[in-house]
């Protein structure tokens, strides 16, 4: 009997197993990714000035125009990174310039930026939202709206409680987006670029609404930047409280106000690491869309976050604008247009919707980060893989993302809604993990001299040795301000470090406990599999014929539809082709993936049961694994490039056959030509079996159609001159009309037409149709090829 | 305010004022590289 599995090419017994290690990824434009960086970048707009009015003054909106202006040049240093490495990121970057120590602080700065990310947006949405409500309250007051009753239960106007309504409405957010992704949720470019759409529209509104009022009623100036202008608090001047009373430090130092008064600002730009996580999905020209993306959110950034702040001080009166407005300066700005209060509100109402999509999105955004920088970590060996053992009925790493969303809801609650406190302690995570990257980057100048895809300019020689003067100015900002902070901002400096004191020390306890671990598995590994990489999926390379069938697994206890496929395919004649997509999700996708990565300790038990399904039929199976940001794109470029004639898959937890066969034909779509057509076969519990045919393909068509179709055929060709007419030429004149009619003025009522067909349940459209048209009898000579087509 | 305070004040001072004129001539730079990309007069650096 032969080898139940493909031998090996070299002299062992080992289960050859190809590990592709190019993540198949669905490629989008720099809109989408621009969309996607906005999402997070742009969420700070509506909070971040409120946060830096209240620790240096009225003069901050100057500071977040200047870092908006700064964030320009962050952003340069972030596109040479991903031209070095396509999946860049902080731990990826600093790792490969400082090494793992160093990689593991910074990662610990980046979690602390993206455990304060969702708390910080959820509360900042809830503020929003509950300044609306209380509005409405104060408003229908005023009109003597509100009951008697009401107003009497409240002592007055009926007022919710900011704060903390705020909490349970970011409790509320973060636990519905820790279920979407427990349940394993898709990340989708299209649902970004519809937010940023949105914002947008509110934008424009804002600014040139904005224009209108400055211009009928003038404006109060924004103080310039100057250490006279400079107002801190006891809370803004952290440890230095303790030496400097709040306004002789800015007098004293003079440019040091300035650099404090900037490290409050700071966190306006952050979300900067999602453009390194974007990065891998963009479409060719990559470097060029990268910095087409680049530009995109920079300039938008700095119209919408850098003019909403100046517009905040220069239209909400001082006596109302950190008082009141301080958590929802946006919504301030609403209310102080030019207009009917009625028409203010209304807006405030829409701003408070946009507000309400684009920080949402940030919660979900940071729970997505988080998990996928916890993911390439533990797959790096440094966290233990308990965290990453898959969700019982999802698949998904529901530990890492508990834990994920477990700190955050106790951020949220020991916050109590103060959105002060919470941009505070961010800013320590977005000015750490920058500096720890332009740090990486200018020693990797020195350390790696290749040719890059571009550079921070400018770059002088001197001696034949290059001085990166541009990186190393972006450093010694990044650096004056990170430092500063420490000193001013206390309770970012104490959360901070203590929050990346416990997350080193787990990560450096972990990696030594799994060092041991992980030395075994890779022999007992070694002794079981051998892995060759491939970068692609090729099938000469892979020796495959083609006509094979392509079995995606995914749980090992879900192997039935391997058993059902093996027991009817004769593998002498027929490859079949065992394939486990290994996801890395939006965040993830991010980081380089080495081949004991992709090949994980649970690929090792996953295809160890694919195996012992095989042996115990008696048949060969090939193994692959396959990186991808997406399952259904993975299995459709896989069976494209490997020329499978069929798709065998077991039945999903989540989706109906018909939905599985919808997702996979969207992915065919999206895969570029040449492609080939092939049959997915979902086989559910009990070995029943859904077929479908993915691709364009001959539909089956119904006796009825088939009937109208020859009544047609009888009666066209009667018409003179028209004898020779073919069924298919009738089908063709009958589609290139539809499509005309569909192309044009038609369109609405062919919709119409088709909804209501889906929805009748009595005899079809084309039945009575065909009634309508007379019968007539075929004249004795018909030509042979019309009786084949109809027979067919 | 002690010696090595008021240094590490000056320092990081020094290190901000030159790095922001530095990042200012990064932002200068970059931005005609920007807008020559953008009029579709830059080599394409993609391989």
């Amino acid at each position: 009997m032969s080898s139940p599995l493909q031998p090996s090419s070299l002299n062992s017994n080992r289960v050859r197993i190809v590990v592709a290690t190019s993540v198949m990824l669905t490629f989008i434009s720099y809109w989408r990714a621009a969309a996607i960086v906005l999402n997070d970048l742009a969420s700070s707009a509506f909070y971040a000035c409120g946060i830096a009015e209240q620790a240096v003054g009225k003069s901050a909106p100057w500071f977040i125009v200047a870092v908006m202006l700064f964030s320009f040049t962050v952003r340069a240093v972030y596109v040479e990174s991903c031209s070095m490495f396509v999946r860049g990121g902080v731990y990826r970057v600093v790792k490969e310039a400082l090494g793992g120590t160093l990689a593991k602080i910074s990662v610990s700065a980046l979690m602390f930026d993206y455990m304060l990310t969702g708390p910080i947006s959820g509360v900042s949405a809830g503020q929003y939202i509950v300044g609306l409500i209380n509005e409405v309250f104060a408003t229908a007051d005023a009109h003597g709206w509100v009951p008697r009753a009401v107003h009497s239960l409240f002592n007055g106007t009926p007022q919710l409680n900011v704060n903390w309504t705020s909490v349970a409405f970011a409790l509320a957010v973060t636990l519905y987006y820790w279920w979407e992704n427990i349940k394993g949720i898709h990340e989708s470019s299209e649902k970004a670029l519809w937010v940023m759409q949105i914002t947008t529209v509110m934008a424009v509104i804002l600014l040139g609404w904005s224009a209108l009022t400055v211009f009928r009623f003038g404006y109060q100036p924004v103080p310039l930047p100057t250490p006279d202008h400079l107002h801190f608090t006891k809370e803004s001047l952290g440890f230095l409280s303790h030496i400097f009373s709040g306004q002789s430090l800015a007098h004293t130092f003079g440019l040091l106000g300035i650099l404090m008064a900037f490290g409050h600002s700071v966190l306006a730009m952050s979300g900067e690491e999602t453009l390194a996580q974007v990065n891998r999905e963009l479409a060719h020209p990559k470097l060029r869309n990268l910095k087409r993306t680049a530009i995109v959110i920079a300039m938008y950034s700095l119209i919408f976050t850098g003019f909403s702040a100046l517009l905040s001080v220069m239209l909400i009166p001082d006596a109302v604008r950190v008082p009141v407005y301080k958590d929802n300066l946006i919504a301030g700005i609403a209310m102080y247009l030019w207009g009917p209060q009625l028409l203010r509100l209304l807006f405030r109402g829409f701003v408070v919707v946009v507000g309400f999509l684009i920080l949402s999105g940030a919660v979900n955004t940071a729970i997505i980060g988080s998990n996928g920088v916890l993911n390439r970590v533990s797959e790096d060996g440094v966290l233990t893989d308990w965290f990453r053992f898959p969700h019982r009925k999802y698949g998904t790493s529901s530990r890492i993302i508990n834990l994920v969303v477990i700190l955050q809801v106790l951020t949220i609650l020991a916050s109590r809604g103060n959105v002060y406190v919470l941009g505070e302690a961010y800013a320590f995570g977005v000015i750490w993990s920058f500096t720890f990257n332009s740090l990486a980057m200018l020693v990797l100048r020195f350390k790696y001299k290749g040719i890059r895809g571009w550079k921070v300019p400018p770059n002088f020689s001197i001696a034949g040795h290059e001085v990166p003067v541009g990186l190393a100015s972006v450093f010694m900002v990044l650096l004056s301000t990170a430092l500063i902070n420490l000193f001013t901002k206390s309770v970012a400096t104490v959360a901070g470090v203590s929050f990346a004191v416990v997350f080193f020390m787990i990560f450096t306890v972990s990696e030594h406990a799994n060092r041991h671990k992980f030395a075994l598995a890779e022999q007992q590994m070694k002794d079981h599999f051998q892995l060759l990489q491939r970068d692609t999926v090729e099938r000469d390379a892979l020796n495959i014929r083609p006509g094979n069938v392509l079995v995606p697994v995914r749980d090992y206890n879900t192997l039935a539809h391997l058993r059902w496929a093996l027991e009817r395919i004769d593998t002498r004649d027929q490859d079949v082709v065992v394939m486990s997509a290994r996801v890395s999700r939006f965040g993830a996708a991010a980081y380089d993936l080495a081949m004991e990565q992709i090949f994980s300790d649970y690929e090792q038990t996953l295809f160890t049961r694919a195996v012992s399904v095989a042996e115990s039929v008696g048949k060969r199976v090939s193994l692959l694994v396959v990186p991808a940001g997406d399952v259904w794109s993975a299995i459709v470029q896989t069976a494209n490039n490997l020329e499978s004639s069929a798709v065998v898959a077991g039945l999903s937890s989540k989706m109906t056959p018909q939905q599985q066969a919808f997702a996979m034909g969207r992915a065919w779509e999206a895969v570029p030509e040449p492609k080939r057509q092939f049959v997915l076969q979902i086989v559910r519990p009990g070995n029943k079996v859904d077929s479908f045919r993915i691709g364009p393909h001959t539909p089956t068509m119904k006796n009825e159609d088939v009937l109208l179709l020859h009544r047609l055929w009888l009666n066209i060709t009667r018409e003179p001159g028209l004898e020779q007419v073919h069924h298919h030429d009738i089908l063709t004149e009958a589609l290139t009309r539809f499509a005309h009619d569909y192309g044009a003025r038609d369109r609405e009522d062919i919709i119409k037409e088709l909804r209501r067909t889906a929805r009748e349940s009595g005899p079809p459209v084309s039945s009575r149709t065909a009634s309508q048209i007379p019968t007539v009898q075929p004249e004795p000579t018909r030509n042979e090829n019309d009786r084949e087509d109809l027979g067919s | 305010m002690s010696i090595l305070g008021t240094l590490l004040a000056r320092i990081l001072e020094a290190m901000f004022a030159v790095g922001s004129v530095g990042s200012f001539v990064v932002l200068l730079l970059s931005g005609i590289e920007d807008l020559k990309m953008l009029l579709g007069r830059e080599e394409s650096h993609d391989s």
